[in-house]
């Protein structure tokens, strides 16, 4: 079962690069997307895109990605052009009374724009690289805080069971909801008295699954001779001349969009 | 050699007894089956292998280590290989490579290392070929090689399979089965917990287990030579087996020990042919 938003195999640069430089790429470019005045974010916004079209993430993936976001990404939209506040002419809707101004619009536009363009740096992140290797990194990034002895072995294991579980969890709702629909077909009716029992009934039916899967997992961690602490890894992470050209070329980067920033924001 | 002497096992707060003394020997390179009647306590008994489960009285030793001490119990797991029933409540990577590492990772293995037993678990269960794929797109039979992958990853002395072909089709349990035959082949101690009493036929020793205790034990040959025995716990033989068992039992001497059915119907034909003569 595939999900959009999974990692895709691939033999891109992006693909190639080392873990630590995409993270710290993708985390710093979404800080400096909202940072940076929103004209220019629609700049940023669109080089992430080229980014993600020539790391092999075509549109069709972005959009099957983007779909179960649709009525929050329309909310989004929805609130800032109606309820910006602006001098600028303003419209007022017939029935509904809600005001329309042009500044509203050019705000929804970039706030809009903005949200998306977070969403296809996470694409360009957890589709380009293995989540072997997204853990490794994260692992890398927090090993100062074992100092603080914060378990930050025991926090990547968690990362990579969520991962894990995530299509495991998904599949035993499904089995239980087609077990369900093949017995009685849901006699409940469509009320709202008979979705909530539905959905109550399920929801106890995959919990009880999920622990039990969860206590089976951990019996078999244990088996595999997993204990809490320290762990080594079969992810080798070398920083190569590509991987600094790239930490160089993104720096720039920033450093530019910092300046048009500075002069244009 | 593991060696279990008198144990008992007993869930709490259940209260039920799943082990009730069980005292035997499994020697290096054995090829074991384990069978019996649904909660008999064949997965209790092979949990106490890898001390997942510690006895509540009488010991469990894996190659003199006791499993009680919790001292040994990283050197028992990873001499003592568990393939569970079902591989998606065992397998823990997202990848077919991130889940062999995890054995080999929890003994700190230097990276190198881990690589070389990634590529040996996988050529030695013949899925080399699978080694970058994604978990979710692999078939059942796939997942449980994975699965034994795992283990061997961290070379046990023993593996322990609960059930390893159940609900597979007969071409992906062929393929497990040659598999287990190849480890045995190789020096593998194999515990196999089986319902199959054809798959039990092909290993050198059957201990069915009844009521938490050792019911019988021995050759496989021996065991179901005991049919009536067998019958009475609920366990029914492989048909040729019951056949050649009771025509046994009719003073008609035919070997059964190869299980191949042209073999035994050569044996009837002579016997036939003599009778004519």
């Amino acid at each position: 079962m595939y999900h959009a938003g999974s990692y895709a195999f691939g033999r891109s640069f992006i693909h190639r690069l080392d873990p630590r430089v995409k993270l710290a790429a993708v985390v710093g470019l979404s800080v400096l997307l909202l940072w940076i005045a929103e004209p220019l974010s629609f700049l940023l916004g669109a080089a992430l895109l080229a980014l993600a079209l020539l790391g092999g993430i075509n549109l069709k993936t972005i959009a099957e990605a983007v779909r179960p976001l649709l009525v929050f990404i329309v909310l989004i939209f929805a609130v800032h052009l109606f309820f910006h506040e602006s001098d600028d002419a303003v419209i007022r809707l017939p029935y509904l009374g809600l005001p329309f101004s042009v500044s509203g619009a050019q705000k929804a536009c970039f706030v809009t724009w903005r949200f998306f363009s977070l969403l296809v740096a996470a694409l360009l992140l957890t589709m380009t690289t293995r989540p072997s290797h997204l853990i490794a990194a994260v692992r890398w990034f927090l090993q100062p805080l074992k100092k603080l002895r914060l378990p930050v072995d025991d926090i990547a294991v968690l990362l990579a069971l969520a991962l894990r579980l995530m299509p495991v969890l998904l599949g035993e709702k499904e089995r239980t909801e087609l077990a369900r629909k093949a017995r009685c077909g849901h006699p409940e009716g469509k009320s709202f008295a008979g979705r909530l029992k539905i959905f109550l009934s399920l929801a106890h039916s995959v919990l009880l699954g999920v622990l039990r899967r969860a206590d089976e997992l951990a019996a078999a961690m244990e088996a595999r001779n997993y204990r809490r602490g320290g762990r080594s890894s079969f992810v080798e992470m070398n920083m190569r001349l590509s991987d600094r050209m790239a930490v160089i070329i993104l720096f720039t980067a920033a450093l530019f969009f910092l300046a048009l920033n500075s002069r244009f924001g | 050699m593991i060696v279990l002497d008198d144990v008992h096992y007993r869930y709490e707060p259940e209260g039920i007894d799943a082990l009730r003394g069980i005292s035997l020997r499994i020697g290096e390179g054995e090829h074991l089956a384990l069978i019996g009647p649904n909660g008999c306590g064949k997965t209790t008994l092979i949990r106490h292998l890898n001390a997942l489960l510690l006895p509540a009285s009488g010991t469990v030793m894996v190659d003199g280590l006791d499993t009680r001490d919790r001292n040994h119990h990283a050197h028992i797991r990873s001499g003592v290989g568990m393939v569970f029933q079902n591989p998606d409540n065992q397998i823990v990577g997202m990848t077919v490579e991130e889940d062999v590492a995890f054995g080999p990772e929890n003994l700190r293995l230097p990276t190198a290392e881990i690589k070389n037993r990634i590529a040996e678990a996988l050529a030695r269960t013949g899925i080399a070929d699978l080694e970058g794929r994604n978990i979710e797109n692999l078939s059942g039979g796939e997942k449980r090689l994975v699965a034994i992958a795992g283990v061997l990853a961290m070379r046990p002395r023993y593996i322990a399979l609960d059930e390893p072909t159940a609900f597979l089709d007969p071409e992906a349990a062929g393929r497990i089965l040659k598999i287990i035959d190849k480890l045995h082949a190789e020096g593998v101690g194999i515990i196999h917990i089986t319902h199959n009493m054809a798959e039990a036929a092909l290993t050198q020793r059957v201990v069915v287990l009844h009521e938490g205790r050792v019911y019988l034990d021995g050759k496989p040959d021996d065991v179901f030579e005991k049919v009536q025995a067998l019958e009475a716990i609920g366990l029914r033989l492989p048909p040729l087996r019951a056949l050649t068992a009771r025509l046994r039992e009719a003073g008609i001497a035919v070997r059964s020990d190869t299980g191949d059915p042209e073999e035994i119907a050569e044996q009837l034909i002579a016997l036939i042919r003599q009778k004519g003569d």
